[in-house]
């Protein structure tokens, strides 16, 4: 997944010693193994999902599936980028566009994908995707439409697509209505057709995989959620209070991101409940994951995946320490659902239409952000604004807008998460030690009125 | 070849070509004497409602000559060229002076975005000049679910005109206005004869005139100027050149095809919303009047927007057979590609008919900032002549 080199500068005495970080990669990747082997030894159904897909029906219906994005960073992890750039100009696609979400269809053209070169290793990522039968997207973004469409068409697989509707009643404290209170986060209209969406998808899916969907199986794996997204929410908490942190992003980001992907499942809540305990136990000691922290550090945007060590060049100079990202936040706000039993699809609805929003339209998630960067905190934020993806774009004049009131420094800057052409890190780690000198410290200073 | 002689001659074409030249002329005009003005952005507000309210619809476009400095402040460069250039008279203040209310419609990513950010300035900067505004959710699926669902975001977007107008607005001023705007399609669709059929009598740019104008006038009157121009350009002389039809970014105004046309072609058809899209399938009075405009917005030609891949392809393999096309012009802009997902495909199905293509991509907006088009566009016409191969 990340490159988690601990780069030379790097005071960090965590990276890398977090068993959950190092077992989640390793279950991600047995667990692939299992299920692929399965699914070509069966033949039976297997899916690609979008991310905002709700993954818990299928979890219910054992049908087995793979995240695109999830599989867009183990393509990336794998090197693919650079080849599938080629193979999608070979047929006629712009490489630039969307590349994060096009990692799978950029692989579907790839004529080598499930062969074995001279050494003896699998040329596609992991040997492979197996043979998707199933391909659904929700029609977050236009491009959705299209990625999903080709990808079905290549694979001679099924597309569905789930619609997605613009909220009118906006609450600012989404994240305190969310767990409990969460028919008060939406427009009753539109939960309403959520709810009928997942009806005609589960109704789609009986009729396709021959499988019975059964709601004390839903039920079952949203309260596992809740139970990992629970120990999400206490680890946040926790680093929020703590002084210096125990752990940065580089420890969280993959720890956090691998068990979301697998959520519903045993699996999940114990890792989640083991990443707890670790850092807890951290924190009990007082270890802190950059001894001399002076400044803690919010991360706006995607992992930048291509260079993780990115996030550990300013702890040595500076004290600088990235803690907080929105993958442990997302899991610690955003997914819980409580009072599951009576409707558990209608929590399900409530979950799912909330996600794009939280995160991308004004002023959810500039209201979030704010509020995280004060509990947390934050003496300085920096926020990656994707280049050439209209879905991303997420209001960033008021996101700043909304930290400059506060008075807390933001840097922005433009760049692309996957595509390593498009990455600097010389200027990018100058850039920023440039915002942490002039901005940063000036006001972390008179916020401690030095 | 540009606009004609022959088409200035036309009192019917010079007056649409006066309000397309002049495009706030009829709404200030309509105001003056106490009208209510809508403007519109993306291509799905229905105008059966908006002339049911008893308002002026006009379309919100871009300015290419102004400086974007408070688009620059809170659009991403994401965000397409031409909708960050209507996103500045938005923003600036010019609009305020000129519309009443703004209506946006779900029909693509970025003016959706639009409408976020525009409710956000209204809340966090209230002071701020930018017209009330209120968005149409509508859905493209083509399901029953969606099509139920849209008739509920069309109830919603009435009772915003309702609140707007002061009074209920009843189903007969529905059915009234829905007439209005079906005879204004079928002139157009008439008008369109001209440049589908054997001859072709109407050129690209003309058509972009008779077209674009009705989207910044009073439509009875528009119609009767469309049915007019109809009638004299069937005198006009046929266009002996290739026949192309034209795919991609919308076009505000005749540029474009003034280039494509001066390369010797001619464009017969296109599928943008300043075009052919915009007269494409009737109000159906025969149903209820909500579901009525839901069956046209929802059941009318796919838009590249919100299309599946195969749909479009059928859609340009389907659209280019009715124009007579014998070869395609692919073009976007900048930031505007969604369509590039449909082209690879589109390409390969057009070679399979025999129709020639070419494709413009990353184009710079206006369209007069692109380098060396004008020896592209003669290029393809040489090789649609059967000259360079």
């Amino acid at each position: 997944m990340a490159d988690e080199k601990r780069p030379a500068d790097s005071k960090s005495t965590v990276v890398k010693k977090l068993e959950a970080t190092r077992t989640a990669g390793a279950y991600q990747k047995q667990w692939f193994f299992d299920m692929k082997a399965k699914v070509e030894k069966e033949g039976g159904d297997f899916a690609v999902l979008n991310a905002d897909v709700p993954m818990e029906i299928f979890r219910a219906m054992d049908i087995p599936f793979v995240v695109n994005q999830w599989w867009a960073a183990i393509c990336g992890a794998k090197r693919m980028t650079r080849k599938y750039f080629g193979l999608m100009q070979q047929n006629g696609y712009r490489a630039d566009l969307n590349s994060y979400d096009a990692q799978a269809l950029a692989e579907s053209f790839d004529p080598d994908d499930k062969k074995i070169d001279e050494n003896g290793n699998p040329m596609g990522p992991w040997g492979g995707l197996p043979k998707p039968t199933i391909c659904i997207t929700r029609l977050t973004g236009d491009v959705q439409n299209k990625i999903f469409s080709l990808l079905a068409d290549n694979y001679g697989a099924d597309l569905y697509t789930i619609e997605n509707t613009v909220a009118r009643t906006t609450p600012l404290n989404w994240y305190e209505l969310a767990a409990d209170r969460w028919e008060e986060l939406y427009d009753k209209d539109r939960l309403d057709l959520a709810v009928e969406e997942l009806k005609e998808l589960i109704r789609w899916l009986e009729m396709k995989t021959g499988r019975m969907f059964d709601m004390n199986k839903l039920q079952h794996v949203m309260d596992l959620i809740n139970q990992q997204e629970g120990y999400y929410k206490k680890i946040r908490d926790l680093i929020a209070e703590c002084h210096p942190v125990p752990v940065t992003v580089v420890d969280t980001i993959n720890a956090v991101m691998q068990a979301q992907w697998q959520r519903g499942t045993q699996w999940a809540v114990d890792h989640a409940k083991g990443l707890y305990e670790e850092i807890k136990a951290l924190a009990d000691k007082g270890e802190a994951a950059v001894p001399n922290e002076k400044l803690r550090m919010m991360w706006l945007g995607r992992g930048m995946w291509q260079d993780f060590a990115f996030y550990q060049r300013f702890e040595q100079k500076y004290g600088a320490v990235f803690m907080w990202s929105m993958y442990l936040a997302m899991g610690a706000d955003a997914y819980i659902r409580n009072n599951v039993e009576p409707d558990p699809l209608r929590a399900l609805a409530a979950r799912f239409i909330g996600m794009e929003d939280f995160l991308h339209m004004p002023p959810w998630n500039s209201s979030w952000f704010i509020q995280q960067a004060k509990q947390n905190d934050i003496d300085g934020v920096v926020y990656m604004i994707p280049d050439n993806d209209i879905q991303a774009v997420e209001g960033s004049y008021f996101i700043k807008k909304v930290f400059e009131d506060a008075g807390i420094p933001l840097l922005a800057f433009h760049a692309d998460p996957v595509n390593p052409k498009k990455w600097n890190a010389e200027s990018m780690t100058s850039l920023v030690e440039d915002f942490i000198e002039t901005r940063v410290i000036p006001a972390h200073d008179a916020k401690k009125g030095k | 070849m540009s606009i004609r002689t022959c088409a200035l001659k036309s009192a019917a074409f010079k007056a649409l070509k006066d309000a397309y030249d002049n495009r706030e002329a009829a709404a200030a005009k309509w105001r003056a004497a106490g009208g209510k003005v809508l403007g519109e952005l993306g291509c799905d507000v229905p105008d059966e409602l908006v002339l049911a309210a008893g308002m002026m619809p006009v379309h919100i476009y871009a300015d290419p000559a102004r400086e974007l400095t408070e688009t620059n402040k809170y659009l991403e460069f994401a965000f397409e060229p031409v909708v960050r250039a209507q996103f500045e008279k938005l923003v600036d203040g010019t609009y305020a002076n000129q519309i009443d209310y703004l209506a946006i419609s779900n029909s693509t990513d970025v003016v959706i975005r639009i409408f976020l950010y525009l409710r956000e300035i209204h809340r966090v900067e209230p002071d701020k000049a930018v017209p009330p505004v209120c968005f149409i959710d509508w859905l493209f699926t083509r399901h029953r679910l969606h099509q139920t669902r849209d008739e509920f975001v069309i109830e919603l977007f009435k009772k915003q005109l309702e609140e707007w107008i002061g009074r209920p607005i009843t189903d007969e001023q529905i059915r009234q206005a829905g007439a209005v705007c079906n005879e204004n399609r079928q002139a157009l669709r008439a008008m369109a004869e001209l440049r589908h059929g054997a001859e072709v009598r109407i050129n690209g740019s003309e058509a972009l005139v008779i077209i674009g104008a009705g989207l910044f006038m009073d439509k009875a009157e528009h119609t009767a100027l469309v049915k007019q121009v109809t009638e004299d350009a069937k005198s006009w002389p046929a266009i002996d050149a290739p026949r192309v039809f034209y795919t991609g970014a919308n076009q505000e105004d005749t540029a474009l095809y003034d280039k494509i046309e001066a390369a010797g072609l001619v464009v017969v058809g296109e599928d943008t919303d300043w075009g052919d899209r915009y007269y494409d399938r009737d109000y159906n009075p025969d149903y209820p009047v909500i579901r009525g405009i839901v069956d046209r917005y929802l059941l009318r030609e796919y838009s590249a927007k919100k299309a599946v891949v195969a749909d479009r392809v059928a859609a340009l393999d389907r659209e280019t057979a009715a124009a007579g096309a014998q070869g395609v012009i692919f073009y976007t802009n900048q930031y505007d590609e969604v369509a590039t997902w449909d082209m690879p495909r589109q390409r390969k199905s057009l070679e399979s008919r025999g129709l020639k293509h070419i494709t413009f991509g990353q184009m710079l907006w206006p369209v007069n900032r692109n380098e060396g088009l004008d020896e592209k566009l003669a290029a393809f016409a040489e090789e649609m002549k059967g000259g360079a191969q």
